[in-house]
């Protein structure tokens, strides 16, 4: 699931002792301990670090962990909380990190790649190509054209919806196609009572689905990755545009949007006083009445330029990664990642995990209906993005942009919002 | 200095130095040890880190690699930090309305309460107790308490009739207001702990000193303000010391609340996202927290300063 969902508590207890001022050189090699010293059971050792720590995460992992012991792996699973593992990610990759470990693709993963501490793997792909469509590929290489990273599931981000309350206002998502259709639906919603476009953005990421959205319908998919990756300035009147349609939902969306996190926001469309909500497809994970589920479904973001259409979305792809440190198990953990790219890793998370989404073409096609919703509405487009905290530097999306975008949902001027974006990225280090 | 305590001066060197030949070699070695010890673990945990987080301050790394990959880049961090970065000015306005907060008003409080519990009073237990109580919860407890009298169909609301949807007032998600929320959470925490920390003082004060005060017809705020207060000056030391420290490294109560975003900004989450967060910016994040140590300890070497002056 998204990698910046929050338990603040958690987190905060796990570093409470180290933020005391002179911290700075305290941490690294929290996350070192554990790699696969113990003498074990035979099979072909190899440690995996997991931030699969959420207890429906945790039981995909020991279903395929149990598949792969079956194909000769004895795999030791470390899994750490997941908000510290993310935190932690740097220190650990040059401590003694685990052979193989969970990752996300898009910036993130090459940018690793380029500090040389992943291990590159042309060689596993050799094996398992065949079972990836290009883009896929694509999404796997690092900057330098290598290999580096194996997909396994992936899930889209689109406007959540249920169908009985599109039905009882008689709005048809079928029709909502232009920008114009969509504030017309938000229209009829609020004439009848219900809050449109249900928001939150308390944690900072959560809004940032929906100006990614804005962003690639308003300016093209280009522009986008141009704009995450620093090539084009915060200050171009593009920007504006983005955030001045943006605007146009405004009288649309819950007004305590800042108060609100993700899944708090999530709960109003479950408890139909809201209609919509812009946001991944996890947003299925608090319907847990099958009744309910049944009734969730999805339609793609509308179309805010003709040229631009609906042809992007954000579908962000989690995976795994070698570290620098399997080069010493390297036959071992390459094995084990060409199983984790084969159908036998997918079809073990599968048993476990019905709506899950799988990277490897060669699986079946979802049962579920919402999981089919999901495969369908990718395969209808030509853009993938990741996500901007994946697309753009992580010094940027987390301390600096998430607050440039809760500014401007309380009510900021966008154009000094932009000035000093801008401003702020030009003072980061250079990459 | 007057002449006639010279004297008196002149001779305790004396003093001192035949009580100090009378150690024997194992005595210079057992106190050697328990003096050496600990301030060689001090040094290396507390000192050697501060010195490099300010080394590190004036450099560029983004934590990955070694010496060779770190960038001198001199006062450049602190010059961005004070004209580019947003969050910044928010911050430390915020951490210097939590001292003032706290100092002007907690701390005062919490003294006020301990002069009270002190004379036992019916029940004095019990508001001991509920006092200190917030000290004793949990954050996590003491966030979710607060939640609920704050949320947006909270208590509060609820009192003033503005639970309705649409209608709330956000009391957390206003960046006008949240910031004032929890300041009242903070001093709530901060009375009991300055209360407590007073009492133990008051109780070690010389009753006979009240007494004489008490012969001398002196009114219960004058006793307090001419004899206890002065009395107590290492525990109005601490006192201080602990205000200070408490209010400039504020984290956990922000944290819990939004993550120290949106007007609930301050140093030390500001600190914690650029080192200790996935960004990586160790430079940027030691020269933060440089300006943060720098806020502690100037107001708290002034107060002991001006202590130790009027001491002699």
């Amino acid at each position: 699931m998204s990698e910046i969902m929050e338990d603040g508590v958690s987190r905060r207890s796990v570093l409470k002792g180290s933020i005391a001022g002179a911290g700075a050189l305290a941490t690294t090699g929290i996350l070192g301990a554990g790699t696969a010293t113990e003498a074990h059971a035979a099979g072909k050792k190899v440690s995996v670090g997991s931030n699969q720590s959420d207890p429906a995460a945790k039981k995909n992992d020991a279903a395929w962990v149990a598949a792969a012991k079956k194909a000769g792996f004895d795999v030791k699973l470390n899994t750490v909380d997941h908000n510290t593992f993310q935190n932690q990610i740097s220190s650990y990759l040059q401590g003694t990190p685990d052979d193989v470990f969970t990752w996300f693709a898009g910036y993130r993963m090459q940018f690793f790649a380029s500090k040389k501490l992943a291990t590159p793997i042309d060689d596993v792909w050799a094996k398992i190509g065949s079972q990836f469509t290009a883009g896929y590929k694509n999404a796997s290489k690092g900057l330098d054209g290598k290999y580096y990273f194996v997909p396994t599931t992936w899930y889209p981000w689109a406007i959540m919806y249920r169908k009985s309350v599109f039905a009882a206002a008689g709005v048809d998502p079928k029709t909502i196609v232009t920008w114009a259709d969509f504030l017309n639906a938000c229209k009829t919603f609020k004439a009848k009572g219900i809050t449109p476009i249900a928001l939150g953005d308390k944690g900072g990421w959560e809004a940032m689905g929906t100006f990614d959205f804005i962003n690639f319908r308003t300016n093209g998919f280009k522009f986008h990755m141009d704009l995450t990756a620093g090539r084009v300035k915060w200050t171009d009147p593009r920007v504006q545009k983005t955030f001045n349609n943006w605007k146009t939902m405004f009288p649309y969306q819950n007004t305590d949007t800042l108060d609100l996190d993700w899944n708090a926001a999530a709960q109003l469309v479950l408890q139909k006083t809201a209609a919509m909500q812009v946001m991944g497809a996890f947003h299925a994970s608090i319907y847990t009445d099958p009744a309910d589920l049944a009734d969730l479904a999805l339609f793609p973001f509308p179309e805010i330029e003709k040229a631009n259409g609906r042809e992007a979305v954000e579908a962000p792809i989690d995976g795994y990664m070698l570290s620098k440190g399997a080069t010493k198990n390297a036959a071992n953990a390459k094995g084990l990642a060409g199983f984790i790219g084969s159908t036998g890793y997918a079809d073990a998370v599968l048993k476990v995990a019905p709506t899950a989404l799988f990277a490897n073409s060669k699986m079946p096609k979802p049962e579920n209906a919402f999981a089919r919703q999901q495969v369908e509405l990718v395969q209808s487009c030509k853009y993938i993005a990741q996500f901007f905290d994946r697309d753009s530097r992580p010094d940027f999306a987390s301390p600096i942009f998430s607050n440039a975008i809760q500014k401007f949902l309380g009510g900021g001027d966008s154009v000094a919002i932009a000035a000093d974006l801008q401003k702020q990225w030009d003072a980061l280090p250079s990459a | 200095m007057s002449t006639n305590t010279s004297t008196a001066v002149a001779e305790t060197p004396q003093r001192r130095r035949r009580r100090g030949n009378s150690f024997t070699a194992k005595d210079r070695a057992v106190i050697g040890g328990l003096v050496g010890f600990p301030t060689a673990l001090h040094i290396l945990l507390v000192w050697i880190p501060a010195i490099l987080t300010i080394t590190l301050s004036f450099c560029e790394w983004d934590g990955i690699g070694g010496i060779a990959d770190i960038k001198w880049v001199g006062f450049r961090n602190y010059t961005q930090i004070f004209t580019l970065y947003a969050d910044f000015g928010p911050a430390l306005r915020n951490n210097i309305l939590w001292l003032l907060a706290l100092a002007l008003v907690a701390t005062p409080l919490g003294v006020i309460l301990a002069y009270f519990i002190d004379k036992e009073l019916k029940g004095t237990k019990f508001y001991q107790t509920a006092f200190y109580l917030p000290m004793v919860l949990s954050l996590a407890v003491t966030g979710i308490v607060w939640d609920y009298i704050f949320r947006n169909n909270g208590f509060v609301n609820a009192m003033l009739g503005a639970d309705h949807p649409g209608h709330t007032i956000s009391w957390f998600g206003d960046p006008h207001k949240n910031i004032w929320v929890v300041l009242g959470i903070a001093s709530w925490r901060h009375i009991g702990y300055i209360m407590l920390l007073y009492l133990a003082g008051l109780k070690s004060v010389d009753p006979s000193l009240r007494e004489a005060a008490a012969i001398d017809g002196a009114k219960e705020f004058a006793t307090f303000r001419k004899v206890i207060f002065p009395s107590l000056r290492p525990v109005n030391v601490i006192i201080i010391v602990v205000t200070v420290i408490e209010s400039l490294r504020a984290f956990d109560l922000v944290y819990v609340i939004n993550r120290g975003k949106n007007g609930l900004q301050v140093l030390a989450v500001a600190v914690y996202e650029n080192i200790l967060g996935e960004s990586a910016r160790i430079g940027w994040g030691a020269a933060l927290a440089t300006i943060l140590f720098v806020l502690c300890i100037g107001p708290i070497m002034l107060y002991l300063y001006q202590t130790f002056k009027a001491d002699k």
